[in-house]
């Protein structure tokens, strides 16, 4: 009983309590992989790491309004973009690029304020039943009259998309880019609705031909993770990376940045290092399937097995998503892209 | 006075700007999809009131004046329907029609492999969200439905039988009417959870007037152009907080005395009989058997999910937010009940429907509300007398989460323990003056025993409600601090489904089992 209301009286003040070793984590990412990661990492170096999870914006919202207060150090989630668009409202404090992390993070998967943790490349995915894509195609031909009724992605409000867009703003300009929205709008199969995967199995049911998702998606339909049928349905798709005639495929990240009120800042680098060991980096490969943010760590086999040698877009920084996401949005909501 | 003030928090922040950042969203908006969100906005209520009233109100006309197969069990059956959340329902459809799911599942089990994917309806978004909000919510209608016809004095289909009408004639002549303002009730509350909600439609990719604000406020600082959409939204349910309002009032005329006999149930036969017992049974299986078998087929499907569930703390966390947030409701809708009996003022009336504002308003959108407000009143207070922000007390912490349920189930709780007080005779307690008791000691001895059972019923609905909960919970929780339904989302999030079913299962569980427990006040024949 005693140790009921003592548990009781703990959860009620806990967010008055500071522990001594610690690091405090918002994330929008909600793998339990994550979770089992950093507990590793206490179990290392006895730094408690304690979460909160929820939505992307909500989360950002939560934090600006706690100022000064923010018990958060930092703020991890799944997309560059969004990391560019809360550094620019002054969010973050500088210091996530270590010089540790500097050593093994390429600079075009960081800034001063945030580093990448992985990285997840958006790509086509096609049946090979119906159709062949011819190794130089690209995203821009998604576009292309021939593919009416054929081709299906997730909404404009998906934050994915926001990135990839922004990215087709950065190389070709946004005249190029809004009518490129209106050709692909005209080729959609069906309404924009549903998550990553369920695009990757309206092309295995034969609802398209192309669709765009991320890689990790059929990794996960593959594993068995969701079942036979699934795995039997991702067994009938084939992903494709596309512009590797020019640019290369479209990459981005899971990252994180130190908050600007961060109390425990040293812990936060600290548990980014760790983040960007081989062992961390490992466990992230084999578990959400992503690709590894440091060299010499292959993805996992049910990602490999596609081809390791594909040419990313290293071109397009990484961090200039964020400046162009809004512009994104409007390209793609003005084009009749739900 | 506090108590009302404190409710009116989301209107007050959505009402006046804090800070004042515009964006080009509402222009962008206007020239594409404002329309279509609003089309979408209509399609839903307009969708699910017809729904919720079909299946609520010829549910309660054959469980409240017929005897068939089953009658004693789909009496309280249809109920437990309260215990699946829309976003859950919402996942069990999404994972049953989808392509390669659990019905193509149960097709290759039967009939071998094939390509059943094309004969698989693919549901609309709309039509999905429709019935999915429809499914959880017809129960009010349902209840309130129910009591009604049981409170009439009369057997209404003697009286038509004496005047000569058919069965049909005397459902849409005398019983339909007679019941018409506590449809209209049950539907008002239908009406405003459905126009607030976001998890459901936001899962099936169906943007509404909700989605418009939750995007102009919390994706681009716009509180300007959330301001003008909410006042839409605002303006919605205002209209149906008045027919609300007004079919309360004249519900009183309507209301017989109490001098109750039990009503001689008509004994259905042979065809009659089996349309009813598939009606009831279909709404069953719909409302509360499918989600429960979907969520079942995956708990057992994929056993290792299991493993990674810490049951004691979410219980233990689950049950201390319904305990708290259910006491301070309870001891606060309670004085202020009793406030205004004694005070009898028009004012705190007044103050009082404001609090409906917490029902109406979209959790997510509260949630954002009462953070933007609690931080502009700690910084004022900081600003000007120098006080200790007081921040970390209410954001982050079990108090805000608390207060936060305060605003959102307020007008739930008062409007409740409010229809019992209106049962008491002021008589009562002015002879209980004419005894010498004073007024607390009226409160105590006299109110507090004869509303036990209001108080009782008023605790289970925040209860169930609770452990519903998701917007509120995700965005103000403390660290570390998981209840089913954030568990079940954070799966959901991570794109598997099969791990959040077994946590959608025991928040099934967990409100079911309050559902048992009060279904004898629900369902009271008294
Ligand atoms: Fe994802």
């Amino acid at each position: 009983m005693k140790k009921l209301v003592l548990s009781i009286l703990g959860l009620l003040f806990i967010s008055t309590s500071v522990m001594a070793q610690e690091v405090n984590i918002f994330s929008a990412r909600h793998y339990d992989s994550d979770v089992q990661l950093y507990k590793k990492f206490t179990a290392k170096t006895g730094i408690k790491v304690n979460i909160v999870s929820g939505k992307d914006k909500a989360l950002q919202k939560r934090i600006k309004e706690e100022g000064k207060d923010c018990k958060g150090d930092l703020y991890i989630t799944a997309d560059a973009g969004r990391l560019g668009a809360f550094q620019s409202q002054g969010m973050f404090q500088k210091g996530a690029s270590s010089a540790g992390i500097k050593k093994v993070v390429p600079a075009n998967f960081r800034s001063a304020y945030w580093t990448g943790i992985a990285k997840r490349a958006r790509v086509i995915y096609y049946n090979p039943k119906t159709v062949n894509p011819s190794w130089n195609m690209t995203y821009e031909d998604l576009a292309d009259p021939k593919y009416k009724g054929r081709v299906v992605i997730r909404q404009s409000n998906n934050v994915y998309n926001q990135s990839l867009v922004a990215s087709l703003i950065k190389n070709n300009g946004a005249k190029n880019t809004e009518t490129w929205a209106k050709g692909l709008v005209s080729n959609f199969a069906r309404k924009a609705k549903g998550n990553d995967r369920a695009q990757i199995l309206a092309v295995a049911a034969g609802e398209a031909d192309w669709a765009v998702a991320n890689t990790y998606y059929i990794a996960l339909m593959l594993s068995g993770k969701k079942g036979p049928e699934q795995q039997a349905a991702a067994k009938k798709v084939k992903p494709f990376f596309p512009n590797q005639d020019g640019r290369g495929t479209h990459m981005n990240i899971s990252g994180g940045g130190i908050l600007k009120h961060a109390p425990n800042k040293a812990n936060a680098i600290k548990l980014l290092e760790f983040l960007l060991t081989p062992e961390a980096q490992k466990h992230i490969v084999n578990n959400t399937f992503e690709y590894s943010m440091i060299d010499g760590v292959e993805p996992n086999k049910l990602i490999s097995q596609f081809g390791l040698g594909f040419k990313q877009d290293l071109k397009t920084k990484v961090s200039s998503y964020g400046k162009l996401q809004a512009k994104a949005l409007k390209i793609m909501t003005e084009a009749g892209w739900n | 006075m506090i108590v009302p003030l404190l409710v009116a928090i989301p209107i007050i922040t959505i009402f006046f700007s804090f800070f004042d950042t515009r964006s080009e969203y509402l222009t962008l908006l206007k020239n594409t999809f404002l329309l279509e969100y609003i089309s979408n906005s209509f399609f839903i209520l307009v969708g699910v009131l017809f729904l919720t009233f079909i299946f609520g109100v010829t549910s309660a006309y054959f469980v409240s004046f017929y005897n068939f197969t089953g009658v004693n069990f789909f009496k309280w059956a249809l109920i437990l329907s309260f215990a699946v959340p829309g976003y859950i329902y919402a996942y069990s459809l999404t994972a049953f029609f989808e392509n390669y799911g659990t019905a193509f599942s149960i097709l290759t089990f039967l009939f071998g492999d094939s390509e059943y994917n094309q004969y698989i309806p693919k549901f609309d978004g709309l039509i999905g969200s429709i019935f999915s909000i429809s499914f959880s919510l017809f129960g009010y209608v349902y209840v309130l439905t129910r009591a009604s016809f049981l409170y009439q004095s009369h057997n209404l289909i003697e009286v038509g039988k004496n005047l000569g009408f058919s069965t049909k004639r005397s459902f849409f002549k005398i019983i339909l009417p007679s019941a018409r303002p506590a449809i209209v009730a049950g539907l008002s509350l239908v009406a405003m959870e459905a126009v607030s909600d976001f998890g459901t439609v936001s899962f099936f990719s169906i943007s509404t007037l909700t989605t418009a604000i939750y995007n102009s406020w919390i994706s681009f600082d716009d509180l300007s152009t959330a301001n003008q959409l909410s006042f839409m939204l605002l303006f919605f349910i205002l209209i149906l907080f008045i027919i609300e309002n007004y079919s309360r009032k004249s519900a009183k005329y309507h209301q017989p005395s109490r001098g109750f006999k039990s009503i001689p149930k008509i004994e259905l036969k042979g065809k009659k009989s089996a349309l009813a017992f598939t009606f009831c049974s279909m709404l069953f299986f719909c409302s509360f058997l499918f989600p429960v078998f979907q969520m079942s087929y995956w708990t057992i499907k994929f056993p290792k999910y299991f493993q990674d569930i810490d049951l004691w703390s979410l219980n233990f966390n689950t049950l201390l937010l319904v305990f708290l947030s259910s006491v301070c409701l309870i001891v606060f809708s309670f004085l202020s009940n009793y406030g205004n009996r004694v005070s009898k003022s028009k004012l705190l009336n007044y103050l009082s429907a404001f609090s409906i504002s917490g029902y109406a308003i979209p959790g997510v959108i509260l949630a954002v509300a009462f953070i933007t407000f609690i931080s502009w009143l700690s910084d004022t207070f900081t600003s000007a007398f120098g006080f200790a922000s007081f921040k970390p007390l209410f954001i982050g912490s079990v108090i805000g989460l608390v207060l936060a349920y305060f605003v959102r189930f307020f007008s739930l709780s008062f409007n409740g323990i409010r229809s019992g007080y209106l049962k008491i005779n002021q008589s009562i307690d002015d002879s209980a003056y004419l005894l010498g008791y004073s007024k607390f000691k009226t409160f105590t001895r006299i109110h507090v025993p004869y509303l036990k059972s209001s108080v009782f019923l008023v605790g289970v609905l925040i209860a169930i409600e609770i452990i519903k909960e998701l917007p509120i919970t995700l965005i103000l929780r403390p660290f570390n601090f998981e209840t089913f339904a954030t568990k079940a989302y954070s799966y959901a999030a991570q794109d598997l489904l099969e791990a959040a079913a077994f946590p959608s299962l025991c928040l099934i569980m967990w409100a079911s089992l309050f559902i048992l427990f009060a279904s004898r006040y629900i369902l009271s024949d008294k």
